[in-house]
């Protein structure tokens, strides 16, 4: 039986010995951590966030995570990266990327959607990657059965307002299937779910690894990899954080017997490559890529309680197809994030919040990216500190795409009986009506802070496939030129996904585990793919 | 180099000293700085605004142990640059450290920073207003404005909602009990 340890109550310095080191407990880290386990490994995994105990809440016998308090402030310091207010370099786009035991699983949305076949078949025919539908299968199975993934159809007022406004316009709308269960509809998904209602890392993968033996350690940064003879890492120097995430003087020492497997997502990977000097010719962080998120929220005639229910359970896949699709979903949203969201100062912040929180419903899209092999996108470096920094560069079909996306989104609040409609742009942008729409054209999201863009999906950095002036890893998931290192997570992507990623993580991850096991001839299996309904049927 | 900037800086900087700050709370605010972040808060937010966000100093100060080294440096900069009386002349300021405006001339600087071709300009305007609008509202006190009823920590009728709107009756996927 392993446990989790908390490294801000360490004392000293310690020094392991397990088969494998897993850097990361987020979506692949959870998967491979729990697979290997199985499989017979001693498997200790290393995470910079916070542990989030299953404890007796405050919140009356069903409030199981003490820490996990729901309120905005406390939560995004304490589970995402830079406290929440992580920026790509030139300032122009936040990324929410969790850092807290289960890492992005934990905060999520509980979205769960397929990888598009259409960017599976761009994957196989340009970087040689041997991912399919078909074959994935077994995997998303596995996934969904496991999870599981369900159909949750408890839809909040945001939801209610997009199937109006897409059936009156006569856009397809369709349930987002989601990994929530017997869901209270607090709407916390995003700052951590305290009832364990959303199955997250925390609920399922990790506890069932630790049930299996592995060992988590929390608090624990990853200073470098340390290479030793024949393209083996030999050694992984960390870092014990206080509570404050902060370094001290305590260290941890890692001799792995087998190897180690990067699973610190799509900037924490990269950066822990470049902090190691392995670059691959300068390749490693080039590559990288995410969804940008527009956002647009409609006022209402009464009041919508925009903060609670399920937030991320409707979706249209009318726009999703192509390289620079969008798929448009709908959400929950708070005091904070739309607050610094809003670029606005003085009465006439206060009044905007006024205007467009109490009857407020959101709608939003995430944007396709990375199919242009001539635009540069996304690369992490590290900044002087030896931080990880993400500059990116949102390419000019994209930004086309995010204009129509505001503006579909738009008609879509005015049909559904919106009075207006909000734009975080700088400054704000209020349009009442399909004539308004000039202005949202005029939207330079080229430029820093012209308007809040977003993004909660980060990808690629060290692209997996068969171009030798490109890619970093190959198809078994081993970095290039080395022998005991893997990378596991969606750092692999060599484009953005086009569409919400948790799920296809989870599958590679799987894939991953089972390539690993089959070359220490250990056992892998798939152990829940009897029953169950596929949850995406269309798909 | 950051840090250098930073006390260059802090040598122009005399901000006028008049809200009631504890500065032995302060970690990574000093007491120049911790001014300066009051009286942008009060050009973001309006008069009076620590009535209900009577923590907001120590807040923000807390909330940079969590920021990357870069951006601590960066946030100290940007505001030790709004006191610089030269920064404030040439954005419509005159010859005047940043506090020692009345807000009305602060929120002068605000807007023709927002409006600013230049990307700096713009990324400092998005800070001051960011933070400050962020941090306010994260304070309980102040989601009456807005008619947010908190969290279901505190408010446990909000998981006692009515039942959900159907689903199409022939979707035959699973569905959760």
């Amino acid at each position: 039986m392993g446990g989790i340890v908390e490294g801000r109550n360490v004392s000293g310095r310690r020094s392991l010995t397990p088969d494998f080191c897993v850097i990361g407990s987020g979506a692949s880290g959870g998967v491979c951590a729990l697979k290997l386990s199985e499989a017979g490994f001693d498997v200790l995994v290393l995470e910079e966030g916070p542990n989030i105990p299953k404890e007796q809440g405050h919140g009356g016998p069903a409030h199981l995570r003490k820490m996990l308090n729901e309120r905005e402030g406390d939560m995004y310091r304490t589970l995402y990266q830079e406290g929440g207010s992580r920026l790509t370099k030139d300032g122009g786009i936040k990324v929410m990327q969790g850092r807290c035991l289960g890492g992005g699983t934990t905060v999520n949305w509980a979205a769960c959607l397929p990888p598009r076949v259409e960017t599976l078949e761009h994957w196989q025919k340009n970087f040689g990657l041997p991912f399919t539908r078909e074959n994935l299968r077994p995997y998303l199975k596995e996934v969904a059965n496991y999870l599981p993934v369900v159909r949750n159809d408890k839809y909040n007022t945001s939801a209610q307002k997009f199937i109006d406004g897409c059936g009156r316009l006569g856009i397809e709308t369709d349930n987002l299937p989601n990994n929530t269960h017997d869901c209270r509809e607090c709407g916390s998904c995003g700052v951590g779910c305290p009832y364990d209602r959303k199955m997250s890392g925390i609920v399922r993968w990790l506890p069932d690894a630790i049930a299996r033996g592995a060992t988590v350690y929390t608090d624990t940064k990853v200073n470098r990899l340390v290479a030793g003879d024949g393209g083996r890492v030999k050694e992984v120097e960390a870092v014990f954080l206080d509570p404050k995430t902060r370094p001290t003087k305590k260290t941890l020492t890692v001799r792995p017997k087998l190897g180690v497997l990067l699973a610190a997502g799509a900037i924490g990977s990269p950066a822990v490559m470049l902090r190691s000097g392995i670059t691959l010719d300068k390749r490693v962080g080039k590559f990288t890529h995410i969804h940008p998120v527009t956002i647009c929220i409609g006022r209402y005639k009464d009041r919508t309680f925009p903060a609670y229910g399920v937030p991320d359970n409707m979706w249209s896949p009318k726009f999703e197809s192509g390289p620079t699709g969008y798929l448009m979903e709908t959400g929950s949203y708070f005091p904070v994030l739309t607050a610094a969201s809003t670029l606005d100062h003085g009465e006439s912040l206060h009044k905007m919040l006024d205007q467009f929180y109490p009857q407020g419903a959101i709608m939003y899209a995430h944007h396709t990216t990375g199919f242009d092999p001539d635009q540069p996108y996304g690369t992490t470096a590290l900044d002087r500190y030896g931080d990880p920094e993400l500059d990116y560069k949102l390419a000019p079909d994209n930004v086309k795409a995010m204009r129509e996306s505001l503006r579909v989104m738009s008609e879509i609040h005015l049909e559904a009986g919106a009075e207006s409609v909000f734009h975080m742009r700088n400054p704000p942008l209020v349009v009442k009506s399909k004539a308004d729409f000039k202005e949202i054209d005029l939207i330079k999201f080229g430029e820093t802070q012209r308007a809040a863009v977003f993004t909660v999906h980060v990808m690629g950095g060290l692209q997996m496939g068969n171009d030798a002036r490109r890619s970093c890893v190959n198809t078994d998931f081993r970095v290039k030129g080395m022998e005991n290192l893997w990378v596991v997570d969606a750092s692999v992507f060599p484009t953005g996904l086009g569409a919400n990623p948790q799920v296809t993580i989870y599958s590679l991850a799987l894939w991953a585990s089972r390539e690993i096991c089959e070359k220490y001839g250990k056992p892998f299996a798939l152990q829940h793919m009897d029953g169950g309904d596929w949850p995406w049927p269309k798909y | 180099m950051a840090q250098v900037l930073n006390a260059l800086l802090g040598v122009f900087a005399w901000p006028k000293r008049v809200a009631p700050i504890d500065e032995g709370r302060l970690e990574y605010l000093d007491g120049k700085t911790a001014h300066i972040l009051f009286a942008v808060g009060e050009a973001v937010l309006g008069e009076n605004f620590l009535k209900e966000a009577p923590e907001f100093i120590y807040t923000v100060d807390g909330y940079m142990a969590f920021q990357r080294q870069a951006n601590r440096d960066a946030f100290t900069q940007a505001l030790l640059l709004a006191e610089s009386p030269a920064f404030n002349l040439l954005n419509g300021g005159g010859l005047r450290g940043f506090s020692r405006m009345p807000i009305k001339d602060r929120q002068g600087v605000l807007t023709r920073l927002r409006a600013s071709d230049r990307d700096l300009h713009r990324n400092l305007y998005a800070a001051f207003v960011n933070v400050s609008a962020a941090t306010f509202y994260a304070s309980p006190a102040a989601w009456a404005r807005i008619k947010y009823d908190g969290v279901s920590l505190d408010h446990p009728e909000i998981l006692n909602r009515p039942p959900p709107v159907p689903w199409r009756p022939n979707d035959t996927r699973p569905i959760e009990k």
